[in-house]
């Protein structure tokens, strides 16, 4: 077992990391505390990653735990699933979104089957990395809000983390976990800086499933993951100056999915906003809406409203502000609620 | 902004260098993408090589007359910060809005 670096070993402590530096710790830790983690993907090992995320981590624990694959995601995954099989605990990379598509039939029909396929003798301790979602104007493939998709695959669990702290820990997590994980990176929040803990003091982590309220407030409840937490936080700001004071639920894992917490922010706001970047039609908010409905239909004052993207495929560059949610776009649904 | 420099490109037939014939832009001038950027002479023939970037010249590394071989540099663009290939940093921008709130009554 390689030993644990001297700061791993003692730096529990609380520092400041952007998210990739979250990630890129959390990917440290992960690579010192098992040996059967292996970190691949495409320009995984020598680069150090398309967004720079395992930059050094080649350097550190050798080419034989952190390497690069071909450009094919199917065969990334594929042997992910094989790793799992003879004992390893694979932390996967696909570099975008978009690229998850030629992967789909061994995330679903292989990697998130085959521990119920094998009457639980084959578990897949697995985390697909996945940087996700819009934000940085990028071509086609490379803006991608897959959470619907994968949280609708039986046997996945599906994470997004929304600051640099959250990403240290739900990664752990994700790593530490013996079910096979899509984690979810915000690209558009991967410069973002914030404190850390890390060390002994992650620690105390909430369980798997678990949201958490990031702003509290008593008129109406806005649930976003990702990089949307980061939105609905400044409509909130904005929100105040007019006198409402919305609650910010991340709802952090997409399934599970927190749906006492959902009904707990609720009973205590009365209206409830679902704000996501993916298409309206069939996308989570549906979901976050019709669990809030089965729970807490008594409290609502006004039904659920949602705030999404539009059902078009991403829009390349420029265009992409206008598709993403805008502030307006959730005030104006937040004044629904309120007026209801 | 950053700077780009462009080589001699191979132009073909097995030539492997061309001597300068004129420059027909300076050091300080703005150029537009396949503008006409330098008149080169080969072995062969004489040929108008047009501007691979749009931008401003920033030096050029041959004078006129020079034997230039092929992938060596002949001149120095700077031109606009393009978005990467992958997408852009998002920028912190001050959140602005134009909808604005009742609040419930109580």
């Amino acid at each position: 077992m390689t030993e644990l670096s001297v700061d791993e070993r003692h730096a529990a402590g609380t520092v400041e990391l952007t998210m990739q530096q979250a990630v890129n710790r959390a990917l440290r830790t992960a690579l010192a505390e098992d040996p059967a983690v292996l970190l691949f993907g495409e320009d995984v090992g020598r680069l150090g990653g398309v967004f720079r995320v395992t930059d050094g981590l080649q350097a550190e624990f050798g080419a034989d735990r952190v390497f690069d694959t071909p450009l094919a995601e199917s065969a990334i995954v594929g042997m992910a699933v094989g790793l799992a099989m003879n004992g390893f605990r694979p932390v996967p990379e696909l570099q975008f979104d978009g690229f998850a598509y030629p992967a789909v039939d061994q995330i679903v029909n292989q990697m998130a089957r085959m521990h119920y396929r094998s009457r639980g003798t084959a578990p897949m301790p697995i985390t697909l990395r996945l940087p996700s979602f819009g934000g940085i104007q990028a071509p086609e493939h490379h803006g991608e809000s897959l959470e619907a998709l994968f949280a609708h695959v039986p046997g996945l669990k599906v994470v997004a983390p929304a600051d640099p702290a959250d990403a240290y820990r739900l990664l752990l997590q994700s790593v530490r976990a013996d079910d096979p994980v899509v984690f979810m990176e915000p690209k558009a929040r991967y410069w973002d800086r914030g404190p850390v803990p890390v060390g002994a003091d992650a620690s105390g982590m909430d369980p798997i499933g678990t949201s958490r309220v990031v702003r509290p407030g008593r008129h109406a409840t806005l649930v976003a993951w990702g990089a949307m937490v980061h939105r609905c936080l400044e409509v909130a700001e904005l929100a105040a100056e007019d006198g409402v004071d919305l609650e910010v639920l991340d709802l952090r894992w997409l399934k599970p999915i927190d749906a006492d917490g959902l009904a707990a922010s609720v009973a205590r706001t009365r209206r409830a906003v679902v704000v996501h970047e993916a298409p309206l039609t069939a996308g989570l908010g549906a979901e976050v809406a019709a669990l809030i409905t089965e729970r807490a239909f008594r409290d609502l004052a006004a039904p659920v409203q949602r705030v999404t993207g539009f059902d078009v495929p991403y829009p390349a560059g420029p265009l992409e502000p206008q598709y993403l949610p805008t502030i307006d776009r959730v005030l104006f649904a937040v004044q629904r609620t309120l007026e209801f | 902004m950053a700077e780009v420099t462009f080589t001699l490109p191979d132009l073909g037939e097995g030539l492997v260098e061309a001597s300068v014939l004129e420059w027909l832009v300076a050091p300080g001038d703005t150029v537009e993408r396949n503008a006409p950027l330098v008149e080169l002479e080969t072995a062969k023939s004489a040929v108008e090589i047009p501007s691979p970037h749009a931008g401003t010249v920033a030096r050029v590394h041959a004078e006129e007359g020079a034997v230039v071989a092929v992938g060596a540099p002949l001149v120095t663009f700077e031109v606009a910060d393009a978005p990467g290939i992958v997408g852009t940093v998002p920028r912190a921008e001050k959140p602005t809005r134009r909808v604005r709130l009742t609040p419930p009554k109580e």
